[in-house]
C-alpha cells in the first residue's frame, strides 16, 4: 500500500486544551524550598546510602523509605551533554533554534542521580563530558521550576 | 494451567484531593501495604502488572519515573489500560502471568489521582471521534453539552432504558445510594463515607440529569490498589486462607457513545451490555459455576452511578432481567443479606478510576480471606464474582473468586 | 520452552503519512492481513491484544475503537499500553494459560496526526523534568549517545555506519519509509542536526503503520500451518527512570536477553542467532544492542559493525529489514521486529531475505533511552 493509499477521514481540529496540576510532593517541596535557599538538597537511601537528587521518597534498589537529608555541593560533573540545534516547538515538532545551547546532564559529588539543565557561559564546542560546572540558583525566578536555572562552568 | 491466588491486598486512603503526595508516592502506600499484608516484599516479585487512566494525568506511561516507587527496579513490567475496565483488566493480566507459569509471584497494581489531572477534558477526550463529527457537520454544539458532559450524560440514558424495561424507580436508586454509601462508612479506605444516610437523604440532593441526583453519583477520587498474586502452590505455603482466582474473562462489545459511528446492542440498548453477559457466562463456566445466584456469595458490581448496581447485578446473572429492584426490596443485597452487593461501599462512594475495576476484586478477595473488617459481609463468603465496566459503553470485565482453586 | 506458542500468520500495512487515514482502517488493514495470511476466519480468534497509546490517538481509552476493525467484537480483548512487542508477551501468557488458543496481535499508531515529540515529553518526572521542557526523546537519546561515545570511545562516522547499513537493507522492504540504497556516512553527517550528536538520519522517522500478529497455541499452529513459527523464549525487564541509572548501556536490554536466552537454550547468541530485528530509534542504540545481546563484549559494537558481521551477508545479519530507523509506527516498531523475524524464519522475506535463519531474535522497547525492553527467540521446525 502506498502512503496515503488508505483515504476514509477528513481533517478536523478540535480546540481542547486539558489543564494539569501535578502534586509534587513533600519531598519535591522541600527540594525546591531548599533551592530558595539557596542549597540543593538531596536525600539518602538509609540502607544502601544511594543519594537522589532531586530526591524521591523510596530507594528504588532498596525499597525503603528515604530519611537523611544531605546538603549537596554546588559544584557538579557533566555526566553526558548535547547540543540543541531543535527545541520541541508548541505544535509538538522539532524547530529550529536561531542559536544552539547546550543542554547536560550533571551530576553532583555525593550524589547518584542527575540533574538535565543547560549549561551557559561556554561555547559549545567546549563542552565535554567531566566538565566541571556550577549551579545557578535564581531565587527570584516566578516559577518555582526555574530557580535551578542552569549550569556554567567552574 | 496453574491456579492463581490472592495472598495480599493493598489500598491507599482514597480521598478527593492529596496534595502531600506525588502520583509515585501515592501508589507506594498501596504497593507497601500489599507486601505487607502478603508478608513478601519486591524481592519476592517476579513481575510487575500496572495500568491506569492515561489521559487523566497527564503522565504518559507515569510507571516510567514512578515504578521504582513501586519494587519494580530491574523486573520484569508490563502496562494494561483499558478505561474503566483497567483496574480489572490489571489484574486479569497479572492471572494470566502466573496461570501461564511464566511467572510464580506478581504484583498487580492500579491507581488514578484524579486531582492532579482534568478529568473532564479526559472523559471528554473519550468521545472527541463523535464530537469532531458532529462538528464538522454543522450539528449545534448544545446538543453535545447534552449527549456529552462526561459520563454522566451516556449514562443518564442507560438509567432511563432501565427504569422502562424493569419497571424500577428513582427511588430505588436512591436507595441503592444510601445502601453503597452506608456499606462504605464501615471502609477505612472507601472515599464518600454516610453511616446514617438514608434514601429520602439521597431523593433531596441536587437533579444532575433526570433520572439522575448528585447522590446517585460517584465522587472523582485520589486513590490506589495493589494485590499480590501468586502461584495456589505458593500461596497454600505462605497464607492460611488465600483467595483463588478461578477465572477472569472480558467482553468487548462494538463502541457506542452518542451513536454516530457505533452500532449494536451498546447502541441501539445501553442497557443490553450483551458483553458484561457474555464475560460473565464465560467466567462462570472456566470457574464451574453452574448456578451463579446459589453459588455466589458476595458480588461487586461496577457501578459508579446507582442504576448501574441493579442493571449489572442482572447481567451477572445473579437474578433474572427486571428482577433487580424486587431483590434489593427484599434487603438481600444488604451487607447482611443473602447476597450482599458492594459490601466495600462500590465505585459509587469511591472512584479512583484506573483503580476502581481492580477494588472489586480486591473486595472480593478481602472477603473470601475473611479479611474485610468492619465490612466482612455476615456469612461465610466461598465464592465471589468482580466486574469492571468502561470503554464506550462496551468493555466489560469479569472475575470470579473463590476458596478453592478452579476444579 | 518447547514449541508451546507459535506465530501462524502477521501482516503490516506499509509505513507512512497516512493523514487522510483514521487509525481504524489501519488496524482493519493490518487486522484482515494478518488473518488472510494465517488463512483464517475471525471466528477462530479466542482474544485479541491491542497496543496504542491514549496520547499519540489523542483520546483516552485508545482500544474501545478499535473492538471492530481488530475483530475483537465479542471476543476477550484487552490493550498493552507499550510497545506491540509487549501484547505479543501478553497473548502468549493468555495462550499459555490455557484458557485461549488463537490471538490476534495488533500494534499501531499514526505520528502524521498527533503532536510528534509530545507523548515523549508527557513520559517526563511532572513533577521536575517535564516544564522545564529540556529533555524529549530525541535530546534524552543524544545524552545516550553522547555517554555511550564517551565511555567507549565510539565515533559518530561509527555510528553513521549503522544508518547507512540499515537504511540501505530497507531499499529491500517495499514497507520502509527511508529505502536508500546508496546511502553513504558522509550522507548522514550532513543530514539535519538535531541534537549533537544525533542527525536526522540517525533518528526514528516518526510513521504511521500498524503491524498484526497472529499466536496460536501447538495444537492449533499444527491444524492452522505447516510452517509455525514457535516462540522459543522471551524476557523483559524494566530500569530506572533516565537520570538515575547509568546511560551508556542498555542494562533492562541485557536483562531481558539473559532471560530470553535462559529459556530458549541459548548459550553463545553470536553463534546461535542467525539473524536479528532489532528495535534502534537511534542508530548509536544498535551498537549498544549488540553489547547488551551478547553479540560482542562491552564497547565492541563498533568493532562488531565495522567487521561486517551484522551485514545483510555477514555472520549475524542484523534488521535486513532496516529497522526502527527505516519506518517506525510507534507501538507498532518493536512488532513489526517480531513480524520481520517471523518472515525471515520462514523464508518470506524476499529481496531483504536472510539465507538459511533457524533461529531469530527480535526485540521491543518502550521509554526514553530505551528504559523497558524485551527480547524474543523464534524458531522453525
Ligand atoms: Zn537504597
Amino acid at each position: 500500500m502506498e502512503p496515503g493509499g488508505l483515504k476514509n477521514v477528513d481533517t478536523v481540529e478540535i480546540p481542547a486544551v486539558p489543564v494539569f496540576s501535578w502534586s509534587v510532593g513533600n519531598f519535591m517541596e522541600k527540594f525546591f524550598d531548599g533551592l530558595k535557599d539557596g542549597k540543593l538538597m538531596g536525600i539518602k537511601c538509609p540502607k544502601c546510602g544511594r543519594v537522589y537528587l532531586p530526591p524521591r521518597m523510596i530507594c528504588e534498589r532498596c525499597f525503603t523509605e528515604n530519611e537523611e537529608w544531605v546538603e549537596l555541593p554546588l559544584e557538579g560533573t557533566v555526566e553526558s551533554f548535547t547540543i540543541a540545534h531543535v527545541k520541541v516547538g508548541d505544535d509538538g515538532e522539532l524547530e529550529d533554534l536561531e542559536t544552539p545551547e547546550t543542554i547536560g546532564m550533571v551530576k553532583h559529588k555525593g550524589a547518584d542521580t542527575c540533574i538535565v539543565a543547560r549549561i551557559e557561559g561556554l561555547d559549545p564546542a567546549d563542552a565535554g563530558v567531566g566538565m566541571r560546572v556550577t549551579v545557578v540558583i535564581d531565587k527570584s525566578a516566578e516559577n518555582i521550576l526555574d530557580v535551578l536555572s542552569h549550569y556554567v562552568p567552574c | 494451567m496453574q491456579d492463581v491466588a490472592v495472598i495480599g491486598v493493598g489500598l491507599s486512603k482514597h480521598v478527593s484531593k492529596r496534595r502531600d503526595v506525588n502520583i509515585a508516592e501515592l501508589v507506594y502506600e498501596a504497593v507497601s501495604a500489599a507486601y505487607d499484608d502478603a508478608g513478601v516484599s519486591p524481592r519476592d516479585m517476579d513481575a510487575v502488572i500496572t495500568g491506569n487512566m492515561p489521559a487523566f494525568e497527564g503522565v504518559n506511561m507515569p510507571e516510567l519515573w514512578g515504578a521504582g516507587h513501586w519494587g519494580a527496579y530491574g523486573k520484569p513490567l508490563l502496562r494494561i489500560t483499558t478505561g474503566g475496565t483497567t483496574g480489572g483488566s490489571v489484574v486479569h493480566g497479572a492471572f494470566y502471568a502466573v496461570a501461564s507459569g511464566m511467572f510464580d509471584t506478581v504484583i498487580a497494581i492500579s491507581f488514578e489521582k484524579q486531582s492532579d489531572g482534568d478529568t473532564t477534558m479526559g472523559l471528554n477526550s473519550v468521545g472527541i471521534a463523535d464530537f469532531a463529527a458532529i462538528l464538522h457537520f454543522g450539528t449545534d454544539p448544545e446538543f453535545l453539552v447534552s449527549a456529552g458532559g462526561g459520563a454522566i450524560g451516556i449514562v443518564a440514558y442507560q438509567a432511563t432504558s432501565y427504569m422502562k424495561s424493569s419497571g424500577c424507580t428513582t427511588h430505588h436508586y436512591d436507595k441503592v445510594a444510601a445502601m453503597c454509601r452506608s456499606n462504605a462508612a464501615r471502609n477505612p479506605y472507601a472515599h464518600l463515607k454516610q453511616p446514617d444516610i438514608t434514601p429520602e437523604d439521597v431523593a433531596k440532593t441536587d437533579m444532575m440529569e433526570y433520572p439522575l441526583r448528585f447522590g446517585h453519583c460517584c465522587p472523582a477520587t485520589d486513590g490506589a490498589c495493589a494485590m499480590i498474586i501468586t502461584s495456589a502452590d505458593k500461596a497454600k505455603k505462605m497464607t492460611g486462607r488465600p483467595a483463588y482466582i478461578k477465572s477472569c474473562a472480558s467482553c468487548s462489545d462494538e463502541a457506542a457513545i452518542i451513536g454516530i459511528f457505533g452500532g449494536g446492542p451498546a447502541h441501539l440498548d445501553p442497557c443490553s451490555q450483551e458483553g458484561c453477559k457474555k464475560a460473565a457466562e464465560k467466567a462462570y463456566k472456566l470457574a464451574g459455576i453452574k448456578e451463579p445466584r446459589k453459588e455466589i456469595d458476595v458480588a461487586e458490581p461496577y457501578a459508579p452511578f446507582a442504576n448501574q448496581l441493579l442493571m449489572f447485578y442482572e447481567r451477572l446473572f445473579l437474578c433474572d432481567e427486571g428482577e433487580a429492584p424486587a431483590v434489593l426490596d427484599s434487603g438481600s443485597m444488604e451487607i447482611d443479606g443473602e447476597l450482599p452487593v458492594c459490601p466495600s461501599g462500590g465505585v459509587i462512594s469511591t472512584n479512583a478510576i484506573g483503580a476502581s475495576a481492580m477494588e472489586r476484586i480486591a473486595e472480593c478477595a478481602l472477603q473470601i480471606m475473611g479479611k474485610a473488617g468492619e465490612h466482612q459481609v455476615n456469612k461465610d463468603v466461598h465464592n465471589a464474582v468482580a466486574h469492571g465496566w468502561g470503554g464506550a459503553l462496551n468493555l466489560n470485565v469479569v472475575a470470579v473468586l473463590g476458596d478453592t482453586p478452579r476444579r | 520452552m518447547e514449541k508451546q506458542v507459535a506465530i501462524v500468520g502477521y501482516a503490516q500495512t506499509g509505513y507512512g503519512s497516512y493523514v487522510d487515514a483514521s487509525r481504524e482502517i489501519l488496524v482493519l488493514e493490518a487486522a484482515a492481513g494478518a488473518l488472510r495470511s494465517a488463512g483464517i476466519s475471525r471466528e477462530v480468534l479466542d482474544t485479541v491484544v491491542t497496543a496504542t497509546n491514549d496520547y499519540m490517538d489523542g483520546r483516552t481509552i485508545s482500544n474501545m475503537r478499535l473492538v471492530e476493525p481488530s475483530g475483537a467484537w465479542f471476543k476477550d480483548e484487552s490493550k498493552v499500553e507499550m510497545d506491540g512487542a509487549y501484547a505479543v508477551l501478553y497473548a502468549m501468557m493468555r495462550i499459555l494459560s490455557g484458557d485461549h488458543d488463537v490471538a490476534m496481535v495488533i500494534g499501531a499508531s499514526q505520528a502524521s496526526v498527533y503532536p510528534t515529540y509530545i507523548p515523549g515529553v508527557m513520559m517526563l518526572d511532572p513533577t521536575f523534568d517535564r516544564e522545564r521542557w529540556l529533555l524529549n526523546e530525541v535530546s534524552a537519546g543524544a545524552l545516550q549517545a553522547r555517554a555511550y561515545m564517551d565511555a567507549y570511545g565510539a565515533t559518530e562516522e561509527q555510528i553513521a555506519g549503522i544508518s547507512v547499513k540499515n537504511l540501505r537493507n530497507a531499499a529491500g522492504n517495499p514497507l520502509a519509509v527511508r529505502r536508500m540504497p546508496v546511502l553513504t556516512v558522509d550522507d548522514v553527517m550532513d543530514s539535519r542536526m538535531l541534537y549533537s550528536p544525533i542527525r536526522e538520519l540517525n533518528a526514528f522517522p516518526p510513521s504511521d503503520g500498524a503491524c498484526s500478529v497472529i499466536l496460536a497455541s501447538s495444537e492449533k499452529a499444527e491444524q492452522i500451518t505447516d510452517n509455525p513459527v514457535w516462540i522459543h523464549g522471551v524476557g523483559f525487564s524494566h530500569d530506572s527512570y533516565l537520570t538515575e541509572r547509568p546511560l551508556d548501556k542498555l542494562g533492562s536490554l541485557k536483562q531481558a536477553a539473559d532471560r530470553a536466552y535462559a529459556a530458549a537454550g541459548i548459550s553463545d547468541a553470536k553463534d546461535q542467532v542467525d539473524v536479528a530485528e532489532v528495535h534502534e530509534n537511534f542508530s548509536h542504540e544498535e551498537l549498544m544492542a549488540y553489547e547488551a545481546l551478547g553479540f560482542c563484549g562491552e564497547g565492541r559494537g563498533s568493532a562488531l559493525l565495522e567487521s561486517g558481521a551484522t551485514k545483510m551477508n555477514g555472520e549475524l545479519p542484523v534488521n535486513p529489514s532496516g529497522g526502527a530507523l527505516a519506518a517506525n509506527a510507534a507501538c507498532a516498531a518493536g512488532l513489526a521486529r517480531i513480524a520481520e523475524a517471523a518472515l525471515q524464519v520462514r523464508g518470506e522475506a524476499g529481496s531483504h531475505q536472510v539465507k538459511g535463519v533457524k533461529t531469530a531474535l527480535a526485540h521491543g522497547q518502550t521509554g526514553l533511552c530505551a528504559q523497558e525492553n524485551i527480547v524474543f527467540i523464534l524458531g522453525g521446525e
